[in-house]
């Protein structure tokens, strides 16, 4: 291979190519780095298209570029949709907090030098690079060969997802640094190895479904037949089954993939919370519990999205059960987190705002989902507003708050540098009061929408109220979203500006990625890092630091009293 | 510069799974970790040469592969039980002497390795040849099945169980590929100056076989249960 001895003293050399350095290096920080990059790309594209959206919803006189310069609108904007969707889910909620940080940070934590198959993980960038083209892409040919296009790619991200998640769970598996038993496992490092064995299982779901589907359209088999719903004379379960075999394929994928997009943020959460609380993570044993639970039941709950679709009449009742068991898990990580911060000196910087923003954004969401797992309800009286609502706020918007708390909080360690902690602040409470008067309104829309009345002057009130409620979130939107510029700004400026950081471990933390130069050397030692204890010990007493790191081997912790004498 | 070599055995473990090209003599074993981890041998890993990770790897990558199959054979047994269109598709007759096929492959399989264990080399080469001789029979004998389906007027897109059938032997057969593509790569590589010892390589390469062995009666007995 033509990188193999750029690959072996990557950056190093400044005759290294940009290329072997940045886009072929097998390096898991230049490609988690790099899968960063992706999702700031593609979370600003996603979010032009959903400001587009409202703007259309509310104005939809208006000449758009993109929603009106390409054919006719309604094909466009359900395009614009589907994009949207795919971009922010994958190469986002997906890419970012388990392909992105987690490319970067769990060798780092678990202290490995690589991840277990380093051109494994550059061919699964290449082709998520690939598939982000190819969904792109679609908006801009016409229709019928842009949706064979968005499966394709769909179909390529699976791969690449399965690639990482093969990558990861083998990486955690067997290449740990002495002593980090799994007991001593970060709840990040938790977080991103359930997270991978559960994406394993259901991308190679949705690349099955996806195999099907491509040959339905290129080969003109009938995987997924259409006329049933028509010529379907038999009733009962069977028949609908055959009718909603795609649905069950995808969902089985779609709802797990919620979870598989959670799961990292729950675990970069608990961390942030931990370290800036100063305190070990409450019950710490009972939240990796917690986080086997959500992939557990998360890998269980793919009825729930079909209550309304006609499924067996005893079914909805197991999956209203499954979904409503995720509870228990979220509410375990609930009260470790509460437990955490209880009687806590936190450090309220920009990394925790996000942090305790996602668990306020979590909180709300969650109560909303507990109507949804109701299938009665779901089933009845719930219409898409209540839904994009809920799930915007619980998984959207929620997810990357974490995500941008973890990048607060790495970002000298990715960096050298240090975001602007005033800017990012300024940020965060736009943000944050920005996006519950976007998507709490929705919860409201979703349920006049269906209240039966008859009185033609009640209905026109509630006509009004809707559009009077849409405008207020097209208008918090358009706020919202010039809010990220502040972001941007701040994130651009900081890494090539941004104030430096000199230490290797400017938050105190313990884990082991703060053992090691901001940003990380690529010969980090000729050691290979020991780990002596579990990865929350804040505030332990008779030890002159609050915090004691995990490679500090036990000779070494500077003892409180032998530092008073 | 101990730190330095660490990297290049990387490469060169990657190098092996991508399969048959060349790589550098690896500086093979704890040469880097000399210092600081003497205490306790077995749990300080040398983890740029830590051979479990393909056994780790083969494992779950079995199971993923595992749940694609499911997932189109949920689909099949939905789509059997109740579709308004289902034709029967006999199976061609093929099929059943290249199961026999890919059985005995399983077996010689198995006869190598034993002679690699007995430090035969010879022994296990031949045997490991005929392993191989013998997926790539199976392939072709998939051809055949295809050859006779298209010859009897039935498509992929014909009606669903040809299309299952289709999707089911293609399928498989890709991934059996990928086991012909490793036996090939145990068969050609000179192990002498890899970090990956014969017998790992064997090891991993022989779950992968008898995985799809074992898949194939699998998808044989759905498609013939279910014709």
């Amino acid at each position: 291979m033509a990188n193999d001895d750029s690959g072996a003293n990557h950056g190093d050399t400044p005759q290294d190519g940009y290329l072997s350095r940045h886009m072929l290096s097998t390096d898991h920080k230049t490609i988690g780095l790099n899968y960063l990059w992706l999702a700031l790309f593609s979370v600003f594209l996603g979010m032009v298209m959903s400001l587009l959206m409202r703007i259309h919803l509310v104005w939809p006189g208006m000449h758009l570029p993109l929603l009106s310069s390409l054919g006719d609108s309604p094909d466009r904007f359900v395009a614009l949709t589907t994009l949207h969707g795919s971009l922010m889910v994958f190469l986002v909620l997906t890419a970012a907090p388990q392909a992105g940080f987690g490319n970067y940070f769990l060798p780092l934590q678990i202290g490995a030098r690589e991840m277990a198959f380093p051109t494994l993980n550059l061919l699964a960038f290449w082709a998520t690079v690939a598939s982000l083209l190819g969904l792109t892409t679609t908006f801009l040919i016409p229709s019928h060969p842009a949706i064979t296009l968005w499966i394709v790619s769909v179909a390529i991200f699976c791969a690449a997802s399965l690639c990482n998640a093969l990558n990861f769970s083998v990486t955690t598996i067997d290449l740990r640094a002495q002593g980090m038993t799994l007991p001593r496992l970060p709840v990040t490092v938790w977080a991103w190895f359930i997270n991978a064995i559960l994406g394993m299982l259901i991308f190679s779901i949705l690349l099955a479904a996806c195999v099907c589907l491509l040959s339905d359209r290129l080969l003109d088999t009938h995987f997924f037949p259409v006329m049933n719903f028509v010529a379907n004379q038999r009733a009962g379960a069977i028949a609908n089954a055959v009718a909603v075999l795609w649905q069950r394929l995808f969902w089985f994928f779609a709802q797990a993939e919620v979870y598989v997009a959670m799961l990292p943020c729950f675990g970069l959460v608990t961390h942030l919370i931990s370290t800036f609380s100063r305190k070990p993570v409450w019950k710490e044993r009972l939240v990796v519990l917690a986080l086997c639970g959500v992939g557990v039941f998360g890998f269980c709950v793919w009825g729930q999205h079909m209550f309304s679709s006609g499924m067996n009449p005893f079914s909805p009742l197991v999956f209203s059960l499954l979904a409503s068991s995720l509870g228990l898990p979220a509410t375990i990580l609930l009260l470790s987190w509460f437990g955490t911060l209880w009687d806590a000196r936190v450090q309220l910087n920009t990394a925790m705002l996000f942090a305790l923003g996602f668990i306020s954004l979590f909180l709300s969401g969650g109560l909303s989902g507990i109507f949804l797992a109701r299938h009665d309800l779901a089933a009845a009286a719930v219409s898409d507003d209540f839904i994009t609502g809920h799930f915007h706020l619980v998984m959207g918007v929620a997810a990357t708050f974490a995500i941008l708390g973890a990048l607060f909080f790495w970002f000298p360690k990715l960096f050298g540098r240090r975001l602007n902690e005033s800017l990012g602040k300024i940020h965060f409470w736009l943000t944050f009061a920005g996006v519950y008067c976007v998507f709490m309104p929705m919860h409201w829309l979703g349920l006049i929408a269906h209240s039966r009345v008859s009185s033609v002057s009640v209905l026109a009130s509630i006509a009004a109220a809707g559009s009077a409620i849409r405008n207020f979130i097209t208008v918090a939107i358009l706020l919202t979203v010039f809010a990220q510029g502040l972001f941007l700004i701040n994130f651009l400026w900081s890494v090539f500006r941004g104030e430096k950081v000199a230490e290797c471990n400017p938050w105190r933390a313990t884990t082991l990625e703060w053992s090691v130069t901001s940003p990380p050397a690529d010969d980090f030692g000729a050691t290979d890092p020991v780990v002596y204890r579990g990865a929350y010990e804040f505030s332990v007493p008779d030890v002159a630091e609050d915090f004691v790191p995990q490679h500090l081997a036990p000779e070494q912790v500077v003892k409180a009293r032998e530092s008073g004498e | 510069m101990p730190g330095t070599t660490a990297t290049p055995d990387i490469e060169i473990i990657v190098e092996d799974i991508g399969g048959g090209r060349g790589g550098l003599p690896p500086p093979f074993g704890g040469g880097d970790d000399g210092d600081g981890g003497g205490d306790d041998g077995n749990r300080r890993r040398n983890w740029s040469a830590s051979p479990k990770r393909y056994s780790t790897a083969i494992a779950i990558g079995i199971v993923a592969i595992l749940m694609f199959f499911m997932a189109l054979a949920s689909a099949f047994i939905v789509l059997r039980r109740g579709s308004m269109v289902w034709v029967t598709v006999h199976l061609p007759f093929v099929v059943w002497p290249n199961t026999g096929i890919l059985l005995a492959s399983s077996f010689t399989l198995e006869a190598a390795r034993r002679r690699l264990f007995l430090a035969d080399l010879r022994g296990f080469q031949k045997f490991w040849l005929f392993t191989t001789v013998l997926g790539f029979l199976f392939v072709g004998g998939q051809l055949i099945a295809w050859r006779q389906l298209v010859a009897q007027g039935i498509y992929i897109a014909s009606n669903q169980a040809s299309s299952f059938f289709y999707i089911f032997t293609g399928a498989h057969a890709v991934h059996l590929l990928g086991g012909v593509c490793a036996l090939l790569y145990v068969l050609v590589r000179k192990f002498k100056e890899t970090t990956v010892s014969r017998s790992t390589a064997a090891e991993v390469a022989s779950y992968y076989w008898h995985f799809m062995d074992g898949l194939w009666i699998f998808l044989l007995a759905l498609l013939y249960l279910g014709k």
